[in-house]
Protein backbone atom coordinates (compact mmCIF):
# COMPACT_ATOMS: atom_id res chain seq x y z
CA UNK A 1 0.00 0.00 0.00
CA UNK A 2 2.75 2.76 1.18
CA UNK A 3 4.94 1.67 -2.15
CA UNK A 4 1.52 2.39 -4.64
CA UNK A 5 1.05 5.43 -2.89
CA UNK A 6 4.45 6.86 -3.51
CA UNK A 7 4.79 5.61 -7.35
CA UNK A 8 1.66 7.69 -7.39
CA UNK A 9 2.87 11.07 -5.73
CA UNK A 10 5.64 10.89 -7.86
CA UNK A 11 3.75 10.47 -10.85
CA UNK A 12 1.63 13.39 -9.67
CA UNK A 13 4.47 15.27 -8.96
CA UNK A 14 5.88 15.11 -12.28
CA UNK A 15 2.83 16.40 -13.94
CA UNK A 16 1.39 18.65 -11.29
CA UNK A 17 3.74 21.76 -12.85
CA UNK A 18 1.35 22.09 -15.60
CA UNK A 19 1.36 20.19 -18.91
CA UNK A 20 -0.02 23.25 -21.29
CA UNK A 21 1.92 23.45 -24.34
CA UNK A 22 3.17 26.75 -26.47
CA UNK A 23 4.67 26.96 -30.02
CA UNK A 24 7.68 28.44 -30.51
CA UNK A 25 6.14 31.08 -32.11
CA UNK A 26 3.48 31.96 -28.99
CA UNK A 27 6.82 32.39 -26.96
CA UNK A 28 9.08 34.56 -29.68
CA UNK A 29 7.69 38.38 -30.79
CA UNK A 30 8.51 37.98 -34.04
CA UNK A 31 10.25 40.73 -35.41
CA UNK A 32 9.29 42.12 -38.82
CA UNK A 33 12.92 44.13 -39.02
CA UNK A 34 15.53 42.01 -37.62
CA UNK A 35 18.99 42.95 -36.96
CA UNK A 36 22.41 41.30 -36.07
CA UNK A 37 22.57 43.12 -32.81
CA UNK A 38 19.10 42.44 -31.37
CA UNK A 39 18.22 38.63 -33.17
CA UNK A 40 20.62 37.54 -34.97
CA UNK A 41 23.21 37.58 -32.46
CA UNK A 42 21.91 35.84 -29.42
CA UNK A 43 20.86 32.53 -31.90
CA UNK A 44 23.83 32.74 -33.59
CA UNK A 45 25.69 32.82 -29.57
CA UNK A 46 23.19 29.91 -28.36
CA UNK A 47 23.55 27.55 -31.40
CA UNK A 48 26.56 27.69 -33.41
CA UNK A 49 29.38 29.59 -32.00
CA UNK A 50 30.16 26.39 -29.59
CA UNK A 51 31.98 24.91 -33.15
CA UNK A 52 31.97 27.74 -35.30
CA UNK A 53 34.91 29.82 -33.47
CA UNK A 54 38.34 29.91 -33.42
CA UNK A 55 38.40 28.58 -36.77
CA UNK A 56 37.57 25.25 -35.49
CA UNK A 57 35.05 24.70 -37.82
CA UNK A 58 34.14 26.82 -41.49
CA UNK A 59 33.10 28.86 -41.27
CA UNK A 60 33.65 31.13 -38.52
CA UNK A 61 30.51 32.86 -37.15
CA UNK A 62 32.12 35.43 -34.69
CA UNK A 63 31.47 38.67 -36.37
CA UNK A 64 28.87 41.00 -38.31
CA UNK A 65 30.74 40.70 -41.30
CA UNK A 66 31.18 36.79 -40.65
CA UNK A 67 27.80 35.85 -39.87
CA UNK A 68 26.31 38.44 -42.94
CA UNK A 69 29.06 36.58 -45.34
CA UNK A 70 27.67 33.39 -44.73
CA UNK A 71 24.08 34.36 -45.01
CA UNK A 72 24.70 36.08 -48.55
CA UNK A 73 27.52 34.08 -50.39
CA UNK A 74 27.62 31.35 -48.09
CA UNK A 75 25.31 28.40 -47.10
CA UNK A 76 24.54 29.46 -43.69
CA UNK A 77 20.71 29.98 -45.02
CA UNK A 78 20.40 26.37 -46.81
CA UNK A 79 22.38 24.69 -43.97
CA UNK A 80 19.69 25.57 -41.17
CA UNK A 81 16.58 25.29 -43.38
CA UNK A 82 15.68 21.62 -43.83
CA UNK A 83 13.68 22.06 -46.94
CA UNK A 84 16.42 23.97 -48.75
CA UNK A 85 18.93 21.04 -48.23
CA UNK A 86 22.39 21.93 -48.87
CA UNK A 87 23.88 18.80 -46.68
CA UNK A 88 22.86 17.68 -43.42
CA UNK A 89 21.05 19.78 -41.03
CA UNK A 90 22.57 22.31 -38.43
CA UNK A 91 22.67 22.76 -35.50
CA UNK A 92 23.71 18.59 -36.33
CA UNK A 93 22.37 17.89 -32.58
CA UNK A 94 18.64 19.18 -34.87
CA UNK A 95 17.07 21.71 -36.51
CA UNK A 96 16.04 25.44 -34.99
CA UNK A 97 12.63 25.90 -34.82
CA UNK A 98 11.13 26.93 -37.59
CA UNK A 99 10.35 30.38 -36.25
CA UNK A 100 13.79 31.40 -35.99
CA UNK A 101 14.75 30.14 -39.60
CA UNK A 102 12.07 32.36 -41.00
CA UNK A 103 13.61 35.16 -39.30
CA UNK A 104 17.04 34.70 -41.14
CA UNK A 105 15.33 34.13 -44.28
CA UNK A 106 13.37 37.54 -43.51
CA UNK A 107 16.91 39.17 -42.21
CA UNK A 108 18.85 37.72 -45.64
CA UNK A 109 15.71 39.39 -47.39
CA UNK A 110 15.91 42.88 -46.33
CA UNK A 111 19.84 42.64 -46.70
CA UNK A 112 21.52 41.38 -43.36
CA UNK A 113 21.30 44.60 -41.38
CA UNK A 114 23.38 45.33 -38.85
CA UNK B 1 67.19 -21.43 4.46
CA UNK B 2 65.79 -20.32 0.53
CA UNK B 3 64.49 -23.38 0.02
CA UNK B 4 62.89 -22.95 3.34
CA UNK B 5 61.24 -19.56 1.78
CA UNK B 6 59.97 -21.39 -1.41
CA UNK B 7 58.73 -23.88 0.74
CA UNK B 8 56.47 -21.41 2.90
CA UNK B 9 55.33 -19.99 -0.58
CA UNK B 10 54.41 -22.86 -2.26
CA UNK B 11 52.41 -23.84 0.69
CA UNK B 12 50.30 -20.03 1.23
CA UNK B 13 49.74 -20.58 -2.45
CA UNK B 14 48.44 -23.97 -2.19
CA UNK B 15 46.24 -22.86 1.31
CA UNK B 16 44.83 -20.14 -0.82
CA UNK B 17 43.51 -21.94 -3.96
CA UNK B 18 41.85 -24.58 -2.40
CA UNK B 19 40.09 -21.88 0.01
CA UNK B 20 38.94 -20.20 -2.78
CA UNK B 21 37.85 -23.46 -4.62
CA UNK B 22 36.23 -24.10 -1.25
CA UNK B 23 34.80 -20.67 -1.38
CA UNK B 24 33.30 -21.17 -4.85
CA UNK B 25 31.86 -24.53 -4.46
CA UNK B 26 29.82 -22.36 -1.40
CA UNK B 27 28.77 -19.77 -3.34
CA UNK B 28 27.44 -22.39 -6.32
CA UNK B 29 26.03 -24.25 -3.64
CA UNK B 30 24.13 -21.48 -2.29
CA UNK B 31 22.94 -20.54 -5.90
CA UNK B 32 20.80 -23.48 -7.05
CA UNK B 33 19.02 -23.89 -3.83
CA UNK B 34 17.88 -19.99 -4.40
CA UNK B 35 14.90 -20.13 -6.56
CA UNK B 36 12.82 -16.95 -6.31
CA UNK B 37 13.75 -13.83 -8.18
CA UNK B 38 15.82 -14.34 -11.52
CA UNK B 39 18.67 -12.40 -11.86
CA UNK B 40 18.02 -8.85 -14.05
CA UNK B 41 18.06 -9.50 -17.85
CA UNK B 42 19.97 -6.32 -18.32
CA UNK B 43 23.58 -5.51 -16.99
CA UNK B 44 23.56 -2.01 -17.69
CA UNK B 45 20.71 0.79 -16.53
CA UNK B 46 20.42 1.47 -19.94
CA UNK B 47 20.25 -1.19 -22.75
CA UNK B 48 21.69 1.26 -25.47
CA UNK B 49 20.02 4.42 -25.11
CA UNK B 50 16.42 3.28 -23.89
CA UNK B 51 16.47 2.35 -19.95
CA UNK B 52 16.34 -1.46 -19.17
CA UNK B 53 14.73 -3.14 -16.49
CA UNK B 54 17.79 -3.37 -14.29
CA UNK B 55 17.10 -1.51 -11.00
CA UNK B 56 19.82 0.07 -8.47
CA UNK B 57 20.03 -1.69 -5.00
CA UNK B 58 19.22 0.40 -2.30
CA UNK B 59 21.62 2.48 -1.01
CA UNK B 60 23.65 2.34 -4.08
CA UNK B 61 25.63 5.24 -5.69
CA UNK B 62 25.80 5.26 -9.20
CA UNK B 63 27.55 7.76 -11.81
CA UNK B 64 27.03 8.22 -14.85
CA UNK B 65 28.94 9.74 -17.54
CA UNK B 66 28.48 9.19 -21.24
CA UNK B 67 29.73 10.61 -24.51
CA UNK B 68 28.12 11.22 -28.00
CA UNK B 69 30.46 12.18 -30.47
CA UNK B 70 29.60 14.18 -33.33
CA UNK B 71 28.61 12.94 -37.22
CA UNK B 72 30.44 9.38 -37.23
CA UNK B 73 30.03 9.88 -41.28
CA UNK B 74 32.01 12.67 -41.73
CA UNK B 75 35.40 11.10 -41.66
CA UNK B 76 38.35 12.57 -40.96
CA UNK B 77 36.80 16.19 -41.58
CA UNK B 78 35.93 16.06 -37.76
CA UNK B 79 38.27 13.53 -36.97
CA UNK B 80 35.06 10.72 -36.83
CA UNK B 81 32.78 12.94 -35.06
CA UNK B 82 35.53 13.40 -31.97
CA UNK B 83 35.43 17.70 -32.72
CA UNK B 84 31.73 18.42 -31.90
CA UNK B 85 30.74 15.60 -29.14
CA UNK B 86 27.50 15.95 -26.07
CA UNK B 87 28.09 14.97 -22.58
CA UNK B 88 26.21 13.72 -19.76
CA UNK B 89 26.87 13.91 -16.42
CA UNK B 90 24.83 12.38 -13.88
CA UNK B 91 24.42 10.59 -10.59
CA UNK B 92 21.59 7.72 -9.76
CA UNK B 93 20.60 6.77 -6.12
CA UNK B 94 19.07 3.60 -4.83
CA UNK B 95 16.12 5.16 -2.35
CA UNK B 96 14.76 1.60 -1.78
CA UNK B 97 15.06 -1.64 -3.68
CA UNK B 98 12.38 -0.58 -6.05
CA UNK B 99 13.20 3.08 -6.20
CA UNK B 100 15.82 5.00 -7.68
CA UNK B 101 15.94 8.81 -8.40
CA UNK B 102 18.41 10.21 -11.27
CA UNK B 103 19.85 13.73 -11.85
CA UNK B 104 21.75 14.97 -14.88
CA UNK B 105 23.20 17.26 -17.12
CA UNK B 106 23.35 17.05 -20.75
CA UNK B 107 25.13 19.35 -22.99
CA UNK B 108 22.40 19.39 -25.78
CA UNK B 109 20.11 22.14 -24.97
CA UNK B 110 22.06 22.36 -21.46
CA UNK B 111 19.00 20.40 -20.34
CA UNK B 112 19.13 18.83 -16.64
CA UNK B 113 17.08 15.66 -16.85
CA UNK B 114 15.50 14.45 -13.28
CA UNK B 115 13.95 10.86 -13.00
CA UNK B 116 12.64 8.75 -10.96
CA UNK B 117 12.27 4.52 -11.70
CA UNK B 118 10.61 1.90 -10.40
CA UNK B 119 10.21 -1.58 -10.09
CA UNK B 120 6.40 -2.60 -10.46
CA UNK B 121 6.94 -5.95 -10.84
CA UNK B 122 9.98 -9.00 -10.64
CA UNK B 123 10.16 -12.18 -13.07
CA UNK B 124 10.36 -14.86 -10.78
CA UNK B 125 12.13 -18.39 -11.82
CA UNK B 126 8.92 -20.99 -12.54
CA UNK B 127 6.79 -18.14 -11.15
CA UNK B 128 5.91 -14.64 -12.89
CA UNK B 129 6.62 -14.19 -16.56
CA UNK B 130 8.16 -10.85 -16.98
CA UNK B 131 9.84 -7.68 -14.88
CA UNK B 132 7.45 -4.39 -15.05
CA UNK B 133 9.66 -0.80 -14.88
CA UNK B 134 8.04 2.34 -14.63
CA UNK B 135 10.64 5.30 -15.50
CA UNK B 136 9.70 9.26 -15.92
CA UNK B 137 12.34 12.06 -17.24
CA UNK B 138 11.34 15.75 -16.95
CA UNK B 139 13.51 17.51 -18.77
CA UNK B 140 14.25 21.78 -17.68
CA UNK B 141 15.73 23.45 -21.02
CA UNK B 142 17.82 25.83 -19.27
CA UNK B 143 19.42 26.98 -23.21
CA UNK B 144 15.78 28.93 -23.62
CA UNK B 145 16.49 32.79 -22.61
CA UNK B 146 14.21 35.53 -22.81
CA UNK B 147 16.90 37.36 -25.22
CA UNK B 148 15.33 35.46 -27.95
CA UNK B 149 12.13 34.64 -26.52
CA UNK B 150 10.52 37.45 -24.61
CA UNK B 151 7.46 35.55 -23.53
CA UNK B 152 8.99 32.29 -22.16
CA UNK B 153 7.52 31.06 -18.95
CA UNK B 154 9.68 28.60 -16.97
CA UNK B 155 6.90 25.71 -17.85
CA UNK B 156 8.26 26.26 -21.25
CA UNK B 157 11.57 24.53 -20.60
CA UNK B 158 9.54 21.60 -19.53
CA UNK B 159 9.50 18.27 -21.32
CA UNK B 160 8.51 15.05 -19.99
CA UNK B 161 8.26 11.43 -20.98
CA UNK B 162 7.09 8.32 -18.95
CA UNK B 163 7.51 4.65 -19.50
CA UNK B 164 6.28 1.38 -18.94
CA UNK B 165 8.85 -1.26 -19.24
CA UNK B 166 8.58 -5.26 -19.34
CA UNK B 167 11.50 -7.17 -19.95
CA UNK B 168 11.78 -11.21 -19.73
CA UNK B 169 15.03 -13.03 -19.26
CA UNK B 170 14.93 -16.21 -21.50
CA UNK B 171 18.41 -17.35 -20.71
CA UNK B 172 21.47 -16.88 -19.44
CA UNK B 173 22.96 -15.07 -22.42
CA UNK B 174 19.13 -13.52 -23.79
CA UNK B 175 17.21 -11.35 -22.55
CA UNK B 176 14.11 -9.25 -24.51
CA UNK B 177 12.29 -5.47 -23.45
CA UNK B 178 9.52 -4.07 -24.91
CA UNK B 179 8.20 -0.86 -23.51
CA UNK B 180 5.03 1.94 -24.13
CA UNK B 181 6.33 5.91 -24.29
CA UNK B 182 4.54 8.22 -23.76
CA UNK B 183 6.80 12.29 -24.96
CA UNK B 184 4.96 15.45 -24.04
CA UNK B 185 6.50 18.66 -24.74
CA UNK B 186 5.66 21.48 -22.63
CA UNK B 187 7.14 24.28 -26.15
CA UNK B 188 7.43 21.93 -29.41
CA UNK B 189 8.17 23.64 -33.04
CA UNK B 190 4.81 22.63 -34.33
CA UNK B 191 6.50 22.98 -38.03
CA UNK B 192 8.24 19.88 -36.70
CA UNK B 193 6.91 17.95 -34.73
CA UNK B 194 4.31 17.04 -32.04
CA UNK B 195 3.37 18.02 -28.71
CA UNK B 196 2.45 14.28 -27.54
CA UNK B 197 3.88 11.62 -28.87
CA UNK B 198 3.20 7.61 -28.57
CA UNK B 199 5.98 4.98 -29.04
CA UNK B 200 6.22 1.34 -29.25
CA UNK B 201 9.53 0.73 -27.77
CA UNK B 202 11.86 -2.53 -27.94
CA UNK B 203 15.67 -4.40 -26.53
CA UNK B 204 17.36 -7.04 -26.56
CA UNK B 205 20.89 -8.33 -25.45
CA UNK B 206 22.63 -11.11 -26.07
CA UNK B 207 25.75 -12.48 -24.13
CA UNK B 208 28.71 -13.08 -26.20
CA UNK B 209 30.65 -14.16 -23.21
CA UNK B 210 30.97 -13.78 -19.15
CA UNK B 211 31.84 -9.85 -19.61
CA UNK B 212 30.93 -8.86 -23.05
CA UNK B 213 27.19 -8.88 -24.75
CA UNK B 214 25.36 -7.30 -27.55
CA UNK B 215 22.51 -4.90 -27.12
CA UNK B 216 20.26 -3.23 -29.56
CA UNK B 217 16.77 -1.13 -29.31
CA UNK B 218 14.69 0.91 -31.00
CA UNK B 219 11.49 2.99 -30.80
CA UNK B 220 8.83 3.04 -33.42
CA UNK B 221 6.67 6.11 -33.45
CA UNK B 222 3.21 5.76 -33.66
CA UNK B 223 1.81 8.93 -34.25
CA UNK B 224 3.76 11.39 -36.65
CA UNK B 225 3.81 14.73 -38.09
CA UNK B 226 3.40 13.99 -41.46
CA UNK B 227 4.91 16.80 -43.38
CA UNK B 228 8.11 16.32 -41.44
CA UNK B 229 10.20 13.52 -42.00
CA UNK B 230 13.19 14.94 -40.69
CA UNK B 231 12.87 13.09 -36.86
CA UNK B 232 13.58 9.39 -36.99
CA UNK B 233 12.79 6.67 -34.96
CA UNK B 234 15.98 5.75 -33.04
CA UNK B 235 17.56 3.22 -33.49
CA UNK B 236 20.89 2.11 -31.19
CA UNK B 237 23.85 -0.61 -30.85
CA UNK B 238 25.57 -1.15 -28.45
CA UNK B 239 28.21 -3.43 -27.08
CA UNK B 240 28.49 -3.79 -22.99
CA UNK B 241 32.02 -4.37 -21.50
CA UNK B 242 31.96 -5.45 -17.76
CA UNK B 243 35.06 -4.31 -15.36
CA UNK B 244 34.04 -4.81 -12.48
CA UNK B 245 32.78 -1.83 -10.46
CA UNK B 246 31.77 -0.29 -14.79
CA UNK B 247 29.87 -1.13 -17.27
CA UNK B 248 31.61 0.33 -20.11
CA UNK B 249 28.30 0.94 -22.77
CA UNK B 250 30.09 1.36 -26.61
CA UNK B 251 27.33 2.72 -28.58
CA UNK B 252 26.13 3.58 -32.33
CA UNK B 253 23.35 5.47 -32.43
CA UNK B 254 21.14 7.57 -35.25
CA UNK B 255 20.21 10.07 -31.88
CA UNK B 256 23.53 12.47 -31.02
CA UNK B 257 21.02 13.75 -27.51
CA UNK B 258 20.71 11.77 -25.10
CA UNK B 259 17.70 12.36 -22.86
CA UNK B 260 15.22 10.27 -23.16
CA UNK B 261 12.80 12.83 -24.63
CA UNK B 262 14.89 14.09 -27.41
CA UNK B 263 16.33 9.93 -27.95
CA UNK B 264 12.59 9.22 -28.49
CA UNK B 265 11.44 12.41 -30.88
CA UNK B 266 14.78 14.50 -31.87
CA UNK B 267 16.66 11.75 -33.59
CA UNK B 268 17.69 13.32 -36.47
CA UNK B 269 20.30 10.82 -38.11
CA UNK B 270 19.61 7.96 -40.40
CA UNK B 271 20.88 4.30 -40.37
CA UNK B 272 20.28 3.67 -44.27
CA UNK B 273 22.65 6.88 -45.71
CA UNK B 274 22.14 9.51 -42.85
CA UNK B 275 24.09 10.88 -39.76
CA UNK B 276 25.39 8.10 -37.22
CA UNK B 277 26.76 9.02 -33.95
CA UNK B 278 29.07 6.92 -31.57
CA UNK B 279 29.55 7.13 -28.28
CA UNK B 280 29.81 5.35 -24.64
CA UNK B 281 28.31 5.14 -21.46
CA UNK B 282 30.23 4.24 -18.52
CA UNK B 283 28.51 3.51 -15.12
CA UNK B 284 30.44 3.49 -12.08
CA UNK B 285 28.41 1.81 -8.84
CA UNK B 286 29.69 3.26 -5.44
Amino acid sequence: MKKTNIILMILASTFIISCESNTYNDIAVISTNPTYTKNIAPVVKANCISCHAGGSQYPNLETYDEVKDATQNGELICRIDQSQACGKVMPQSGSMPKTTIDMFLLWKQQGCLN
Amino acid sequence: MKKFFSFVFVFFTIGYASAQDDLLNQLNAEKSNVKDKETTAFKGLQICNIQSTKMTAKGEWYMVISHRFGDLTEGLDNFFGLDNALTKIGGIYGVTDWLSLGASRHTYNKIYEVTAKYKLADQITNGFPVSIVGYNTMDINSALSTDMYPNLKFNNRLAYSSQLLVSRKFSEGLSFELGGVYVHKNLFDDAQELKDQYLVAAGGRCKLSKRLSVNLDYAYKINQLESAPLYQNPLSLGLDIETGGHVFQMVFSNSQPMNDVAVFTNATGKWNGGSLYFGFNMYRVF
